[in-house]
């Protein structure tokens, strides 16, 4: 008996250590993965000057969660959303920047948080097949006009985004959406919009959906990611991008807390977000700059006429501290409306 | 002596299997019904307040001490950043408490004493008795919010319990689909199963090994390659709706993807091999000397079949179903891929919850209603289990 307890120690202790990171981990940075991480790797992580290991997640942040409270903190530095971010900063999942290392002044204003600097932007707006319909919604109030633009509308299943432009198309001027939303009479404004509109929305889950469901022509006029419609566009899809439809936000880099290479994180940071590896980066992929200097560059914009920065002067950028105050609520009755 | 030796030497032999339950089954369980009920968020960040509200009354506003006690823990949290989760299980229970917090947190160290008009003046909300009646209520150790929220109720200010509003009513409704599609898939498998399993069990080697095979080799594929394959074969440009137009069955491509239909059939195909397998197995085993005893009284091939045959493979349907009921239950790649959006089941939800909203007590209060359905599914199938030898006994 006593041997078998040793023996079922011994096993468990052995399972424990095999458990365990290895002494003096690589510097370990995540972020969303495909061809982007591909030409990210070669241009930012490669031209760091000490070993990078990159790895991809599908933004879920429960993981990096789980380690921070396990202590067991395998990931360096991460791109995240801005509410996971901002969550995750006042929780202390991640650390805060060190404004000495990285330079705050580098960013587009919105670019910057206590525990986060801006990676990329990204956005959705309106696209549609120009074979199918030579003309489409100008904005918002167009594109719930089914009678002068007929056919079904693609919207992202979720609160988010979509009780934003359900306000909008009912009139609420950009400025005032987020003011609007708050009330309780906002909300019941937003939904009534979408019942309006309800027999010919579909909605989309994964980000290639949208390009998917119009060149299926599913549907006739869609509400997507702007990267994926913009690459589309450049591999020669023959789509009208509306920018007037913008809706925006930033991916933030932060250093998980506790990490051991937290200082070497800060410096990769600063790294990865100055102009000169971003410039290499914008040759090989039309990214959407935060830092200020690569996102007003005169050659990246000329070069790239589809880059979100050339027209996120009109968009709506996105409220991530309303959402992390009413996204609860609303995206159960988001849920219970589509349910219904 | 031998007695307690052999006593000793049973409880080794069965500890590990005991273990397991304990560390596979007993210890998740345990530990998702105590992160539903739990509600540990006040007292860890404001222990204080709690302990000074632990003495008020309820009614009107507390006294000082309360609102100094939380200008003070609230700055201090924010500093020492353990406010997160404070501000997101009190705003999911009140939406505004996140930002009354936060805005309190960060005018703190600015705040000074007498704190109850400071506070008041800062937010008219802290003037209010439900800001406090909430935290009061929050102050745990427990709670019964998340379990409440998860099958559509909420408390009144006053502690009452009450539906949500309708706007808000989703939770019932999806328990509700589940249930209705994991029985659907359940019963379809058996029905398309029980054929194939009979079929199986009569082939003699090595044709035997090659069926048992077939129907093997999808099982051991992925969940979600067979889900994708699903996908595209019921896509509106894909072989189903391009076959169906060539025969000249349908005008313009059906839609199915999205549907229904397209959750239930995908389902089904992923779940079969599980239904066949036990079948199988308790119908091989089944010894054919009742067969040719049921013939020699008399007894015709329905006869035989419905006498003999099949209250003899009624464990192997039992076993097989209850496995495709458990899995069907808590399926989330198929509905999520070939699904539209009411066809979503309660493991989308929890994901959401656990992903999006970083809501472990309602993704825990969730899966204990997943878990209670399942069990009382279980039960079902005992009592019927159970039921057998009387059926046997008339033979």
């Amino acid at each position: 008996m006593k041997r078998w307890m040793a023996g079922l120690a011994g096993l468990a202790l052995g399972a424990v250590a095999a458990a365990m990171p290895a002494a003096a981990r690589d510097l370990t940075i995540v972020a969303g993965g495909g061809a982007l991480q591909d030409h990210m790797r070669r241009t930012l992580f490669a031209t760091f000057g000490q070993p990078v290991v990159d790895s991809a997640y599908d933004y879920s942040v429960g993981p990096i969660r789980a380690m921070v409270q396990a202590r067991n903190v395998t990931w360096d530095v991460v791109m995240v959303e801005a509410p996971d971010l901002i969550r995750g900063c006042e929780d202390g999942i991640f650390e805060r920047i060190d404004w000495t290392v990285v330079n705050r002044a580098k960013f587009m204003p919105g670019g910057t948080n206590t525990c986060g600097a801006g990676a990329i932007g990204w956005g959705v707006s309106v696209f549609w097949d120009t074979a199918r319909n030579p003309t489409g919604p100008a904005n918002f109030q167009e594109f719930w006009d089914t009678q002068r633009f007929p056919g079904r509308r693609t919207l992202r299943r979720g609160a988010r985004m979509t009780l934003e432009v359900a306000l909008m198309a009912d009139g609420v001027p950009a400025a005032e959406v987020y003011r609007v939303l708050a009330t309780p009479a906002g909300q019941a404004r937003a939904f009534a919009a979408l019942d309006r509109i309800r027999p010919s929305l579909h909605f989309w889950t994964g980000g290639q959906q949208p390009i998917e469901l119009v060149n299926a022509g599913e549907v006739a006029y869609a509400l997507g990611f702007v990267g994926r419609t913009a690459n589309a566009i450049r591999g020669g899809a023959r789509y009208e991008l509306n920018w007037n439809t913008l809706l925006f936000a930033f991916d933030y880099w932060a250093v998980v807390r506790g990490s051991e290479n937290a200082a070497a994180g800060m410096r990769l940071i600063e790294h990865i977000t100055n102009p000169a590896p971003l410039l290499a980066l914008t040759q090989l992929w039309p990214i959407n700059p935060v830092t200020a200097a690569v996102a007003n560059d005169a050659d990246v914009r000329a070069r790239n006429p589809l880059m979100m920065t050339n027209h996120q002067a009109g968009g709506l950028q996105i409220d991530t501290e309303f959402w992390l105050e009413y996204g609860p609520d609303l995206e159960q009755r988001f849920a219970a409306w589509l349910n219904r | 002596m031998g007695g307690a030796r052999g006593g000793w030497l049973a409880a080794a032999l069965v500890a590990p299997l005991l273990l397991l339950i304990l560390g596979a089954f007993l210890l998740p369980v345990g530990v998702t019904l105590a992160t539903a009920l739990r509600d540990p968020e006040v007292a860890t960040t404001l222990p204080s307040t709690r302990i000074v509200l632990l003495g008020w009354d309820g009614r009107e506003t507390p006294g000082e001490a309360a609102f100094a006690a939380i200008a003070q823990e609230l700055g201090t949290a924010l500093e020492e950043r353990r406010m997160g989760d404070l501000a997101s299980r009190l705003n999911f229970e009140r939406t505004g408490m996140r930002s009354l917090l936060l805005r309190t947190a960060r005018a703190a160290p600015r705040l000074e004493a007498p704190f109850k008009p400071a506070l008041i003046a800062l937010d008219p909300r802290w003037g209010e008795p439900e800001t406090w009646q909430l935290l009061a209520r929050a102050s745990g150790p427990m709670t019964s919010l998340y379990l409440l929220r998860a099958i559509d109720l909420t408390r009144t200010p006053g502690g009452a319990i009450r539906a949500v509003e309708p706007e808000q009513a989703v939770f019932r409704t999806l328990f509700l689909r589940t249930l209705w599609v994991s029985v659907i898939v359940t019963l379809a498998c058996l029905v398309l199963g029980y054929p194939v399993a009979a079929c199986i069990a009569r082939l003699s080697p090595p044709w035997s090994s090659i069926a048992l095979a077939m129907v093997l080799i999808p099982f051991w594929s992925s969940v979600m390659v067979r889900s994708t394959a699903w996908f595209a074969l019921l896509s509106r440009e894909g072989p189903i709706n391009q076959a169906l137009l060539a025969l000249g069955l349908v005008d313009a491509p059906l839609q199915l993807v999205g549907t229904r239909l397209a959750v239930l059939v995908a389902t089904i195909h992923v779940l079969l091999p599980v239904a066949i397998l036990p079948m199988v197995s308790v119908m091989t085993r089944l010894d054919r000397a009742y067969l040719r005893a049921a013939a020699s009284l008399g007894a015709g091939g329905w006869m035989t079949f419905r006498r003999v045959w099949l209250p003899l493979t009624m464990p192997g349907v039992l076993a097989g179903g209850a496995m495709v009921f458990l899995l069907a239950v808590g399926f989330y790649i198929t509905p999520a891929l070939v699904g539209g959006e009411r066809d979503q089941l309660v493991a989308w939800f929890i994901a959401q919850f656990l992903n999006r909203d970083v809501n472990w007590g309602m993704a825990a209060a969730l899966s204990v209603y997943l878990l209670a359905m399942t069990g009382g599914v279980l039960a079902l199938a005992r009592v019927l289990t159970g039921g057998l030898p009387k059926l046997g006994a008339r033979l």
